[in-house]
């Protein structure tokens, strides 16, 4: 019981710690590719810090919703990320659910979000939501398709399970219908944080705009909250990413050598990835959004290939 | 992590031969010619670190001979001869398809599907590269594909490329190298006829206008 209380508390201060970090890095990183400086790996914990010390204003035609969402948001991000494992297999809210809950958590933000975006009636708001609501409908099958390729080869769909199968067998995890499922979820991964093919993070221009445009009427902490919980996300989904397809130096056990060699090995791969990540930003102009179901239609296929490979074979 | 080198080897095969099948799904999604010109490079570096490993793996020293040429002729001299054509044509350098995007990927997906099943009977499931030889059927379809959905003669160039991809992914898989005559012989016709399409595409493009083969009607007497 100690031990878990432990697990919890490190994680969380794990996952709220890092999730800034690794925005920052791919800020920093694209800032280089594209030879500028950029602003210093810090950023996101200024403006967080920032953002908790303003006051906040709230449109008078706003419900209870919009003052709800942040915290709705901010929380599920939270709780997925402690349903996912990212230092070792054993996760702190293992028997809670598996990767079924993990997904549908993460909608439930994504829910709340752009009903909020509504809430307040400004026109940017709608757009935005009606655009990320076009963008999740195609990206989640194609995660869960891809997340259900490993987990008929783990033979579970608790994360825990897959990671520690995933351990065990690494020749298994190697498969072609693997690499499938690596590439369509790497795709999901570019849709689902708003990264650039599809959307651009760093933008408020008012015709590009999706996931900034749901969130234009936030301020002071309330931002604070969603600008976190989005950083909660992209982490959240990383791991996933990092850690089901690659699980290098993930400990199965905890003691106080594997946590530390599977935190230098997961903060090393989740960099890796952000590298690769920054790369593809930079060397992709934005997709017109009526293309942007073209690339997700890419994703989806390789995923229903990944599930079909996986059967045949 | 891995038992043996033969082991590690077959691994590293069939990754790579899903990543060239990756590879070929993104080209078919693609719009833009100098980027399917670059993902084709990619496919046949893949395909010559296959190669690679296949002679490594086998001790087969006239493989690294053929990896060697892959190297040299797929992944350098064509995607230059190709994107030399591609600048002298005066043409905007967007692939064009008789159908869209996702219909196309879709297609390819269903011929993905025919590839594992044609190869299905002619595996063991114990045999080394079981996998490989459903990938490459799926490559020479798509290759097909391609060329008959590309309005554009260079992009049915590019089509008839990766099939030979798959071809020759097929070949070195399934008999882990060839004799070594076989296969500079399909290199230099290969070659050959990436020669002939460029100059052929390049006339194309400077008498019409234009590299759609569907305006050659106006050829008719």
């Amino acid at each position: 019981m100690k031990l878990w209380l432990a697990q919890v508390v490190l994680q969380l201060f794990l996952a709220l710690g890092l999730s800034p970090f690794v925005s920052g890095f791919i800020r920093k990183l694209k800032a280089v590719l594209q030879n500028r400086r950029g602003p210093s790996l810090w950023q996101p914990y200024h403006d967080l810090f920032k953002w908790v010390r303003k006051g906040t204003v709230v449109s008078q035609q706003a419900s209870w919703l919009f003052r709800a969402t942040p915290y709705v948001s901010f929380l599920t991000a939270l709780m997925v990320s402690l349903m996912v494992p990212m230092v070792t297999a054993v996760v702190p809210l293992s028997y809670f659910g598996g990767v079924l809950a993990v997904v549908y958590l993460l909608a439930l933000a994504r829910f709340f979000v752009a009903l909020a975006a509504l809430d307040t009636a400004s026109a940017f708001g709608g757009m935005g939501s009606s655009r990320e609501m076009t963008v999740s409908a195609l990206a989640e099958p194609a995660m869960m398709l891809s997340i259900f390729t490993v987990a008929l080869t783990a033979g579970s769909t608790n994360l825990s399970f897959m990671v520690q199968a995933a351990l065990q067998h690494q020749e298994r995890f190697l498969s072609p219908s693997h690499i499938l499922a690596l590439a369509a979820m790497f795709i999901v991964l570019i849709a689902e944080t708003g990264r650039l093919p599809v959307d651009n993070p760093a933008t408020h221009l008012e015709l590009t705009m999706i996931h900034e445009a749901m969130i234009l009427e936030y301020s002071g902490h309330y931002l604070a909250l969603v600008e976190w919980g989005t950083a909660l996300k992209q982490l959240v989904l990383m791991s996933l990413l990092v850690n089901i397809f690659f699980p290098v130096g993930i400990g199965g056990a905890l003691t106080a050598r594997t946590v530390t060699v599977g935190l230098i090995a997961y903060v090393v791969k989740l960099l890796l990835l952000a590298c690769v990540v920054a790369l593809v930003e930079t060397s992709n102009a934005k997709l017109r959004l009526f293309r942007v179901p073209e690339l997700l239609s890419i994703g989806f296929i390789l995923a229903a290939l990944a599930l079909a490979s996986s059967f045949i074979f | 992590m891995f038992y043996d080198d033969i082991e590690l080897g077959t691994r590293l095969i069939t990754l790579m031969a899903a990543a060239m099948l990756v590879v070929q799904f993104l080209m078919v999604g693609q719009r833009l010619l100098p980027t399917a010109i670059r993902l084709f490079s990619l496919q046949s570096l893949f395909l010559a670190c296959l190669a690679g490993t296949v002679a490594y793996v086998n001790q087969a020293r006239h493989v690294y001979i053929a990896a060697a040429l892959t190297l040299l002729l797929k992944v350098i001299v064509m995607p230059l001869f190709l994107n030399r054509i591609l600048e002298r044509a005066t043409e905007k350098a967007e692939v064009e398809s008789h159908l869209n995007t996702p219909a196309s990927i879709l297609i390819c997906g269903g011929l993905t599907l025919v590839g594992y099943m044609v190869a299905h009977p002619f595996i063991k499931p114990h045999e080394r590269g079981h996998s490989t030889l459903a990938v490459a059927t799926a490559l020479f379809l798509m290759g097909f594909f391609l060329m008959m959905n590309r309005r554009k003669a260079i992009s049915q160039v590019l089509g008839l490329l990766t099939a030979e991809n798959g071809l020759f992914l097929a070949a070195i898989s399934l008999t882990y190298g060839m004799p070594l005559i076989v296969e500079l012989g399909i290199f230099f016709d290969v070659l050959i006829a990436v020669m002939i399409f460029g100059i052929l595409v390049y006339r194309i493009s400077e008498i019409f206008d234009s590299m759609d083969t569907n305006k050659f009607r106006r050829l008719r007497g």
